[in-house]
């Protein structure tokens, strides 16, 4: 007789239990998951007679665009069914089946695969951009013209209109010509610092990257329709330019960009009016391969007020406002071709400031700042770089290797955080001449001499550069002095003389 | 549900809240930077007060302040405690700039600053961590951060021969600049050049 064992319970397992822990994991996961989104765009349809803009984003690296705002663009949908996992839109007749993440799109019988899968973004059921050159002609029974990575299609029958642009240099600027394949009517506006050439209601190809000019006073050209508007956006080589549009016949326009034109000199007054042969013909200057650049940079900006003074006067207004006058004078010498690092209320860092700079390949830097100087008022001090890391080791090899590039006529590599290093002497030369022109200005007290100091501003230029400090910002002046117009002026005049004089000097 | 599962599932539960709570509170030090009165600065100010009080003799230092009519330093004789190493005694200049002139000079770092850390290495390398509010009540500028820098460095090097160069952190990381304008990413050597000669 067999003794009996004791019934051993095995523990059950509660799967209910699970769940909350499983939903906590999975939340906590997505919670971290990134995006799958990354961006949306306008995506734009012409037709013989009208556009529609349909909203494009950018999943996982492709173009996708919403079939339902597609088909109600190109026509009229008859039906939708939607189940968990796919779709049926109903569409004259034929019935297009979807099924999420799968790249096959059924049409009635006909399948076609996709260069994506089909995915539904924000309950909206997408596709991929070949799409439109795959499915929709067989849908719409339509001709549909699109290149992949487009964002515009031509449906029906659309002749986009193209254009040959052809750049010319002329006196003092430039000419560029527009060719249109048909006629068009052009309208011109300025908006943003650049200068927007409408090209009408007719649909338009054109490339929608930018190209990139190496000119002096154009320096892009920019085809743009996103808001369904074709439009050329023409980018200024620098400021100061005027623009001249002029519409030569209906296939052709016509922009020219040139420097202002110099003012005639007075004539002396004799009494009796010249005549017309007796005035001097107007000098024509050669037309320059490119106008020397000067680079300003206004200090702080945006979230970075820099200083403020005792009156609330913030360090980077102050600098905007002299900037600006600073700028003016030097654009009123015609000589110069002025970039400014920074537009309006922003703040670039300083190295995206010091790479306009060096892109410019400038003639010379200046860094304007305003701060605290002593109780003296008005004051200017001017400062060039004095690398923080001048060991008793580094200064050698600072030296030896700037030395070394030069000396021997070899393209040297430079560390970016030693580019100023090999500027040095030309550098301490132009801060002199500042001070020179500003010890010229009555009521103005100088540093007595251009001081060295690790002005973090000056760090990455790679031209001759140094930064003018006005001042003071103390606890116990009045600084509203400095916000002077005329004084402003003044000093604009001297840096202008003290350019003029340094790069006169070094030949 | 079983009296285990629930008991598995609370474990796992708290788990996950801890690690949530974990995550939330290493974000904030990360992204939100909490620099006032925490309590690692808390004992810092604590051993520095101890440092000044405890050690036995004194010695006459030359404190270097800013002054900017000049755009130079002017120095400052003050008797301050005299510890028998050099890291301690960078400490002791340090704190002695950091209650300021006693002649009316302008302020180097603010007065709620603290000395975070300071190293010396053999090569003559003082490294000086301050805490993010050293700037909390300064002027920016050119001029003043430039002075101020110097003020530490020329300080430093003038009362303690083993200090040959001097680099400036801020909360333990290397910073761009002081305060938008001295770049403080390179190592400063002394230059008595800025130091006002005495009438």
């Amino acid at each position: 007789m067999q003794a009996k064992l004791p019934e051993t319970r095995l523990p059950r397992r509660s799967p209910k239990a699970l769940l909350p822990i499983l939903a906590l994991i999975v939340g906590t996961f997505l919670l971290f998951w990134p995006a799958r989104t990354l961006r949306s765009d306008n995506f734009v349809f012409y037709f013989p007679k009208e556009r529609h803009i349909v909203r494009l984003e950018v999943i996982d690296g492709a173009n996708y665009l919403p079939v339902l705002d597609v088909l109600n663009a190109v026509g009229k949908l008859s039906g939708f069914e939607e189940k968990r996992n796919s779709a049926v839109v109903w569409f004259g007749g034929s019935g297009l089946q979807l099924k999420k993440g799968d790249k096959k799109v059924k049409v009635d019988k006909r399948t076609w695969n996709l260069l994506h899968p089909v995915r539904v973004s924000n309950g909206q059921w997408m596709v991929p951009t070949d799409f439109l050159s795959s499915v929709l002609p067989e849908v719409i029974h339509q001709r549909v013209a699109y290149e992949l990575g487009e964002k515009r299609a031509f449906i029906g029958d659309v002749k986009p209109v193209t254009f040959t642009a052809d750049l010319e240099p002329v006196p003092n600027g430039v000419r560029l010509t527009l060719q249109f394949t048909s006629p068009v009517t052009v309208r011109t506006a300025s908006q943003n610092g650049k200068w927007v050439v409408f090209l009408g209601d007719e649909p338009f190809e054109a490339p929608a990257h930018a190209l990139r000019l190496q000119n002096p006073y154009l320096s892009a050209l920019q085809f743009d329709d996103q808001d369904g508007v074709p439009k050329l956006l023409l980018t200024p080589g620098a400021d100061g330019l005027n623009f001249y549009p002029t519409q030569s016949g209906r296939s052709k326009f016509i922009v020219e960009v040139a420097k202002p034109a110099p003012k005639l000199a007075q004539l002396p007054a004799t009494g009796a009016a010249p005549s017309a042969a007796q005035l001097p013909a107007p000098p024509v200057p050669p037309v320059p391969p490119s106008l020397p650049a000067v680079v300003l940079d206004p200090g702080h900006g945006g979230g970075d007020p820099g200083a403020r003074s005792r009156d609330g006067l913030v360090e980077k207004d102050v600098v905007a406002a002299w900037g600006e006058r600073v700028r003016a004078a030097l654009v009123a010498t015609n000589k110069y071709r002025i970039i400014v690092t920074r537009s309006g209320d922003t703040d670039p860092g300083f190295d995206e400031r010091a790479g306009i700079a060096n892109d410019a390949r400038p003639v010379a830097f200046l860094s304007l700042h305003a701060g605290n100087l002593g109780s003296k008022l008005p004051q200017l001090a001017v400062y060039t770089y004095l690398p923080s890391s001048l060991t008793e080791g580094s200064q050698e090899t600072g030296a030896a290797m700037t030395h070394s590039g030069v000396a021997d006529g070899r393209f040297v590599l430079l560390p970016w955080n030693e580019l100023q290093m090999a500027h040095v002497d030309r550098s301490r030369r132009f801060a002199q001449a500042l001070e020179r022109q500003f010890a010229n200005i009555s009521g103005l007290t100088t540093s007595g001499g251009s001081v060295e100091a690790p002005v973090r501003a000056l760090r990455n230029i790679d031209a001759p550069a140094a930064a003018v400090e006005i001042g003071s910002f103390a606890s116990d002046v009045d600084a509203r002095p400095l916000t002077n117009g005329t004084l402003q002026d003044q000093i604009a005049g001297a840096i202008v003389r003290a350019l003029d004089a340094f790069l006169g000097g070094q030949g | 549900m079983s009296r285990r599962a629930k008991i598995a599932m609370f474990i796992v539960l708290g788990v996950v809240a801890a690690g949530l709570i974990y995550l939330r509170a290493l974000g904030r030090r990360i992204f939100v930077e909490t620099p006032l009165r925490v309590e690692q600065e808390a004992r810092t100010k604590l051993s520095q007060v101890a440092l000044q009080s405890q050690t036995g003799s004194t010695q006459t230092v030359m404190l270097y302040f800013p002054a900017y009519e000049q755009g130079m330093l002017v120095g400052e004789a003050r008797q301050i405690g005299w510890a028998s190493d050099d890291v301690d005694r960078v400490r002791e200049v340090l704190l002695a700039l950091i209650e300021g002139s006693h002649e009316g000079r302008a302020r180097v770092v603010s007065p709620s600053a603290s000395i975070r850390a300071v190293f010396l290495t053999t090569d003559g390398t003082a490294y000086v961590d301050l805490s993010s509010d050293a700037v909390s009540d300064f002027a920016p500028g050119i001029a003043s951060e430039t002075l101020a820098v110097y003020s530490i460095v020329d300080s430093l090097a003038a009362n303690i021969p083993a200090v040959r160069r001097v680099k400036i952190t801020v909360q333990g990381q290397e910073v761009d600049t002081l305060d938008g304008h001295a770049d403080l990413t390179g190592t400063f050597v002394p230059d008595p050049a800025r130091i006002a000669k005495a009438n």
